[in-house]
């Protein structure tokens, strides 16, 4: 077995395992999906499918939350010893990192695609082809957020901290990314932010797909917030793919650095480093 | 026997505290070697740094040839760790925990299997394979740990105070493990320890003290070295004996019929006591332990 494959396997398996987590997540989904729904729904006039639009918005957003908050799992492994196994093993950095990411990618993808059923169940319509390039996208964007979470979860080290952080960066740039309130919504101050928020560009790809707005023209898909026009520039859907993946780069090399060069001694059960820990606390 | 740690003027600072302070040794291959100090001596940053943990601040440190801050994912391969606290997985099994750590030293697919049952035997864990972790007791936690340690088959088995926080019979039954593997495998074990009794059965010991190496040398010599033997003789007569000691100017003390005296070595006794067995009742020899040692050399009792 491939170490990957192995830290993929053994995220998976001690996930399935608590039970109290599968159900919290399945049920957490289903809530944000009929609450947002239903209650946004008035604010989306104008729009030519405001329930799709929703839902797909809705969607992309439970694997943003569910990639992210999954990966503080590490820091489970780094209270409880094994994240010490793990960094004394023959593996390179890369694919401890990947692993993890891998991981919670997956998790977040499979409750993603149990949100996109009932999103069906409640108005959305898509066909089998869009299912798979939603699944496909799914799965790439909760890579990418996974490495960004795991990034802040190494910064932040403790579960506190990281809760902090992470609802900190995440809950503004869930209300800028359009996936709630279309981006021709937000007043024109908050623009730039809706810009350089990297869930802005998530968002268009996954519901450029979910709306099967290919056959929309530039201008249209600007009108409905999927494509943006910056400074005469356009930023299509799929170039917004392109931005999600470089993101998802650039946090995963951060995370091989951070392990690289992590500070072993201050994680928790190195408290033995000035000798006899665990006799010191007898 | 060949070398296969060296430890070249070894030091780590943290700031302005001085964990190690310019250390060297060699460790034999196939040898048991342990490493004794009190809290705080440096035992475990020298042993963290050996494993890839820390980092160094100076000096040269190689394992099997392998420098320990540049080839660090050899260094890795060629050894096994048994912290001082624990490190496996809780919601695993037993099994399991030893599966992933096989994936991820790249255990020969078709050995692991073999090579989980043979280290759980070892350590009499095989009826609790399939049990979750978190359900065993402390002591057959620790015999997993050393289990996983040594299922990829490492050169070096580090274990940083593999007995500490145990019962005394489950400390006896680990030393048994400890000293079964080194002869079954021919493996170099490395290993850090405060009970003094416990370095006896080493085939060498090295004594730091607040980042120093005061000692390094076999149990029997340190102990030849800075304790001594001492004899306790209980006479019919001690008069006879007594002149012997005077005669030969070994310093005694005397309660009632009773003498008590200290000799090099306990052959050196032998002399006295076989020219005066007819005025001896009983008489007790009692070797010096590396308790003794340690307080000779450093002055002070080992802190517990």
């Amino acid at each position: 077995m491939n170490p990957i494959t192995a830290i993929v396997q053994r995220n998976l398996l001690n996930y399935i395992r608590s039970k109290g987590r599968v159900f919290g997540a399945l049920f957490m989904s289903m809530f944000m999906l009929v609450m947002f729904s239903f209650l946004m729904k008035s604010a989306m006039s104008g729009l030519d499918a405001p329930m799709p639009y929703l839902i797909s918005g809705v969607i992309i957003m439970s694997v943003f939350q569910v990639s992210v908050n999954n990966s503080s799992d590490i820091l489970t492994d780094i209270s409880s010893g094994y994240m010490k196994e793990v960094l004394v093993a023959p593996i390179p950095r890369t694919q401890i990192s990947m692993g993890h990411i891998l991981s919670g990618a997956v998790i977040a993808t499979l409750q993603g695609i149990v949100t996109m059923i009932c999103g069906i169940v409640l108005g959305l319509r898509v066909g089998v082809l869009q299912i798979l390039l939603l699944a496909a996208v799914m799965l790439v964007s909760a890579m990418t957020f996974s490495a960004v979470g795991l990034f802040l979860a190494t910064v932040s080290r403790n579960s506190p901290a990281f809760q902090t952080i992470s609802s900190m960066i995440m809950m503004p740039l869930t209300f800028v990314s359009g996936a709630y309130i279309p981006t021709t919504m937000i007043p024109g101050f908050l623009l730039p932010i809706v810009y350089l928020n990297p869930l802005t560009y998530t968002t268009s790809i996954f519901r450029y797909i979910a709306l099967g707005a290919h056959t929309l023209g530039t201008k249209e898909l600007i009108e409905q917030g999927m494509a943006f026009l910056i400074g005469g520039f356009v930023i299509t859907p799929l170039m917004g793919l392109a931005i999600t993946l470089l993101i998802g780069a650039f946090f995963f090399v951060l995370c091989v650095r951070k392990f690289d060069r992590a500070d072993f001694s201050t994680i928790k059960v190195a408290t033995g480093m000035r000798g006899g820990g665990a006799a010191a606390r007898r | 026997m060949n070398p296969i740690i060296q430890v070249e003027h070894f030091s780590k600072r943290y700031g302005d505290f001085t964990a190690v302070d310019d250390i060297s040794f060699t460790v034999d291959e196939g040898s048991i070697f342990a490493f004794l100090g009190p809290n705080g001596a440096g035992k475990s940053t020298t042993i963290n740094t050996l494993c890839t943990i820390l980092d160094k601040t100076e000096g040269t440190l190689t394992i099997n040839g392998h420098d320990v801050s540049r080839d660090r994912s050899l260094v890795r391969k060629d050894i096994g760790i048994v912290f001082q606290d624990s490190t496996l997985d809780a919601q695993m099994t037993v099994e399991e925990n030893l599966k992933y750590h096989c994936a991820f030293y790249k255990v020969p697919k078709n050995e692991v299997q073999e090579r989980i049952t043979f280290a759980l035997d070892l350590v009499e864990l095989t009826q609790w394979r399939r049990a979750a972790l978190g359900s065993l007791s402390g002591g057959m936690k620790r015999r997993a740990e050393i289990a996983r340690g040594l299922v990829h088959d490492p050169k070096v088995l580090f274990l940083d105070e593999p007995t500490s926080g145990l019962d005394p019979q489950t400390r006896a039954n680990v030393w048994e493990y400890i000293q079964r593997l080194q002869k079954q495998k021919n493996m170099t074990i490395f290993l850090t320890t405060h009970y003094m009794d416990e370095a006896e059965v080493c085939s060498r010991v090295v004594i730091m003290d607040h980042g120093k190496i005061v000692a390094h040398d076999t149990p029997e010599n340190l102990k030849h070295q800075y304790t001594g033997t001492e004899v306790d003789v209980v006479c019919i007569q001690t008069e006879p004996l007594e002149s012997a000691l005077q005669e030969r100017d070994i310093p005694y003390r005397k309660a009632e019929n009773k003498l008590m005296f200290h000799t090099k070595k306990a052959s050196a006794a032998l002399d006295i006591l076989s020219a005066h067995r007819g005025e001896i009742m009983d008489f007790e020899v009692k070797n010096g332990t590396l308790n003794e040692v340690f307080l000779a050399i450093t002055g002070k009792e080992i802190r517990q």
